[in-house]
């Protein structure tokens, strides 16, 4: 059985952790970094990448690392940041998707060789294809209004009923809120609290319990 | 190998055969555990405080980690390429492994529930299945001991449901947490309990354990030792004895007998070498996880047994049971926007919904005659990468400043009611030995036939309207409206990973495959001590009646082994 001793230590690293959150989400970006080398263009990968890079039944949890090459070009990849800064903009102190590693995120996921990776693989790259079609240029070089513009039709037209459209923005989104809320500062922005080690559980405070009517 | 001759060969080291290891050792006895998966040590590798920031796809499930990254199973998951199964047409099994010292101890939901007398008599009550070989009377006294072993928190509300432990079982549960006590305002409301689960999480230290701090996901484990793995808290104890020897990369295949008609021991192979062994035992303990253990049974043929050992009555493989599972989501308006405060609790069920109606069902008012409770999850869970399931619902296609207001006002607002009901024991349904399939070593496989029957879904029907009374009373909206045909709000048999059934215990040999201690009838030394024997399965969460029945049946062996 472990000790008082090393528990304190987790105690303390936990701590560490939770005042340190920008050097964790660091980690994140660098581990992606180097995953970076690995990046191919679209044009080589296919749209199925092999199954076997998954990071198997029994990876080491405590050095948690991407097992498969990346997909975005450069420009793909500064495209999904200029389109998840309209979904998940920087507004006073909660910065833009693309401050917390969300595009890197993106890539993380799409590249993934898992069959809900592998599905929202196809929606996504085939959504940006489609979109930069109706764009008036890469949706990289666009102004910011622009990029504005294109994510509001994009709306209209899931809203109208275009399915392959909806399908996008569902997906796209769904991908832009994980890679966002899941980091410590999106944690902290949701209000989670947690993680912290204590001798009691003292329960919802009172005003919450006032809130909630029980 | 070492410490031969071994007094008795264990198969498996999960709840079964890790409570097996602990008992016998700690009794003298010289045991060999098999181990078809690898060592693992929790207090060196559990990721602990590890964040959801840093793992891959952020510990989405994948095939290769079903419930994410961090989760605790090692070489598991619903499909094994190595270790195929076959389902029989138009049927579907779902059959979640481990492969690694603790089995699937190490991840469980650890929700232990004790069955009552009505439990063990169903069939008494309804004809339906069998009853079990002995009553509640006979049976607590290993409740009592497998609740003081395991470490389970709870409350005695003295219910008809759940039978009160004697003082000094049951820790005391934790207080709940938001969105617990906003089902209990319900619960009120609708006049049905809601009291406080039994959980295998120690919140007082016991027996060198620490008690729960509080703060880490129970699902990957935990390395202090306060929830109940058979790694921290049942293989060091035998270890200490120094009288266990544990092969991992071990699966074992075949019980070989002797003339005399006894089990001489176990053929195994090294998964990782190929090379076949053979270890002997004077008795020998199937734990291998109830449908491993009839498997092996099926495959240890000889002229005495051309079926496989304790087919003779037919009822080898058969009554395979679940639980039955359902879900249904709510999302309460009450917690929206709630400042921040840490709810992380105990990261499993502080409190749960006993099957209540009994009054009506006696009655024969319900067109279903085998009881269910009600499991909550939700409210303000770590975020993750299932967070935002249902935003298409809530707030579709909005983006921009408007997204991020409704992440925060929606988050930690969602609660998950989940049905676990019981299963009636079926004689077709059953597992067999696949004519073709083998696993990658050679070693032939099982086929699953296994369906619902109208009690099943009538049951199905009733939880799905409770579930969504329980979110209504308590002030939330049903995220999606109820499926009107329950045949599609249940989920596959297997899906809750209750699979019991296939070597029933029982009083009559004709009827049964072994008796009230698990042994098989016609082999003398040779036990199942899993939920294998398992004539009939309450809908109470299988593990600690699993681990109570293998203290008995240890406790049986035990003195027969001093008598010779
Ligand atoms: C997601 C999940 C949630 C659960 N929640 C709950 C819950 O809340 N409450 C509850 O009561 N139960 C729950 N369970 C079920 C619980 O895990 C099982 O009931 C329990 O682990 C069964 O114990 P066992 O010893 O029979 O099998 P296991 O724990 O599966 O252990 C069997 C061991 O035997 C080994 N083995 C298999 N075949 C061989 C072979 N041929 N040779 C050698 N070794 C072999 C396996 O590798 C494994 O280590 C849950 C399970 C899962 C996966
Ligand atoms: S919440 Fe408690 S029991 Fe669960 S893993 Fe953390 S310390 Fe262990």
């Amino acid at each position: 059985m472990v000790d008082r001793r090393k528990t304190l230590s987790w105690l303390l690293r936990a701590l560490a952790l939770g005042a340190s959150p920008v050097a964790h989400i660091d980690f994140a970006l660098a581990g992606g970094a180097q995953q970076g080398r690995a990046q191919s263009d679209r044009r080589e990968a296919p749209a199925n990448a092999p199954a076997d890079q998954g990071y198997g039944r029994d990876p080491n949890l405590l050095h948690p690392h991407i097992t498969w090459p990346l997909t975005l070009s450069p420009e793909q990849k500064a495209a999904v940041a200029r389109l998840a800064d309209v979904f998940l903009p920087q507004i006073g102190p909660s910065p833009a998707a693309s401050a917390v590693g969300v595009p890197e995120f993106v890539d993380e996921w799409i590249s993934a060789p898992y069959p809900q990776q592998q599905a929202d693989r196809s929606v996504i790259l085939d959504g940006l294809v489609a979109l930069e079609r109706q764009a008036p240029g890469p949706i990289n070089r666009l102004a910011p209004a622009q990029v504005e513009a294109l994510v509001a039709k994009l709306q209209s037209s899931a809203v109208a009923g275009d399915r392959t459209a909806a399908r996008f923005f569902s997906r796209f989104r769904n991908v832009c809120l994980v890679g966002y809320y899941t980091t410590l500062t999106g944690v902290a922005e949701l209000g989670y609290v947690g993680y912290q080690p204590s001798a009691t559980f003292a329960g919802p405070p009172p005003e919450v319990l006032a809130r909630l009517g029980v | 190998m070492a410490a031969e001759p071994f007094d008795v060969i264990v198969v498996g080291s999960g709840a079964a055969g890790g409570t097996a290891a602990y008992a016998l050792t700690r009794a003298g006895a010289r045991v060999c555990l098999l181990e078809a998966g690898r060592s693992y040590d929790p207090q060196r590798e559990t990721p602990m405080f590890e964040r959801t920031a840093v793992a891959p796809l952020r510990d989405a499930g994948t095939p290769d980690k079903p419930f994410g990254f961090y989760d605790a199973t090692v070489d598991g998951g619903w499909v094994l390429p190595e270790e195929p199964f076959a389902t029989a047409p138009g049927t579907e099994f779902r059959w979640f492994r481990a492969r690694m010292l603790g089995g699937r101890t190490n991840h469980w939901g650890r929700v232990a529930l004790r069955y009552a007398d009505h439990d063990l008599k169903a069939f008494s009550r309804d004809g339906f299945g069998a009853d079990w070989p002995f009553n509640y009377g006979e049976f607590s006294p290993w409740y009592d001991q497998a609740e003081r072993l395991v470490g389970v928190f709870g409350s005695n509300p003295g219910l008809p449901d759940q039978p009160d432990s004697p003082p000094g079982c049951l820790q005391p549960p934790p207080v709940p947490r938001s969105f617990e006590r906003l089902i209990m305002a319900g619960g009120r409301r609708l006049g049905r309990p809601v009291v406080a689960s039994h959980t295998a999480v120690i919140t007082r230290p016991i027996n060198g354990r620490q008690a729960c701090f509080y703060a880490t996901p129970c699902l990957r484990g935990c390395s202090i030792g306060a929830n109940f793995q058979s790694p921290t808290v049942l293989l060091p104890s035998a270890r200490a004895t120094g009288r266990l020897t544990t092969i991992t990369h071990a699966q074992a295949y075949e019980i070989e007998l002797a003339r005399d008609g006894k089990a001489r021991g176990v053929h195994y192979l090294d998964r990782r070498t190929n090379a076949h062994h053979f270890v002997a035992g004077r008795a020998v303990l199937l734990g291998a996880s109830a449908m491993e253990s009839v498997r092996m049974l099926f495959n240890s043929r000889s002229t005495a047994f051309p079926d496989g050992i304790g087919a003779e009555s037919g009822w080898l493989g058969r009554g395979i049971m679940d639980s039955t599972g359902s879900n249904v989501w709510g999302q309460f308006p009450q917690m929206e926007g709630l400042p921040p405060f840490n709810d992380d609790g105990v990261w499993l069920p502080h409190v749960y919904i006993p099957w209540w109606a009994w009054p009506e069902q006696r009655a024969g008012k319900l067109p279903f005659t085998r009881g269910y409770h009600l499991e909550l999850y939700g409210g303000r869970l770590e975020p993750s990468a299932d967070t935002f399931d249902f935003f298409d619902t809530v707030s579709p296609f909005s983006y921009g400043a408007r997204l991020k207001q409704e992440a925060q006002r929606y988050y930690g607002s969602f609660v998950r009611l989940s049905q676990r009901g019981e299963m009636i024991a079926r004689e077709y349904n059953r597992v067999q030995i696949d004519p073709v399939l083998r696993d990658a070593w050679g070693i032939p496989s099982l086929r699953f036939d296994v369906r619902w029957s109208e009690q099943e879904l009538h049951q199905t029907a009733h939880a799905q309207q409770s579930m969504a009374e329980f979110i209504e009373a308590a002030g939330g909206k049903l995220v999606a409206p109820l499926p009107k045909d329950p045949a599609h709000a249940i989920l596959p048999p297997g899906r809750i990973i209750h699979e019991v059934g296939g070597a029933r215990s029982g009083a009559d040999p004709r009827k049964s495959v072994t008796n009230s201690f698990g042994r098989i009838w016609g082999v003398p030394n040779l036990y199942v001590i899993d939920g294998a024997v398992f004539p009939s399965s309450a809908h109470k969460n299988p593990t600690l009646t699993i681990v109570a029945f293998t203290l008995r049946a240890c406790d049986h062996i035990q003195r027969e082994m001093r008598h010779g």
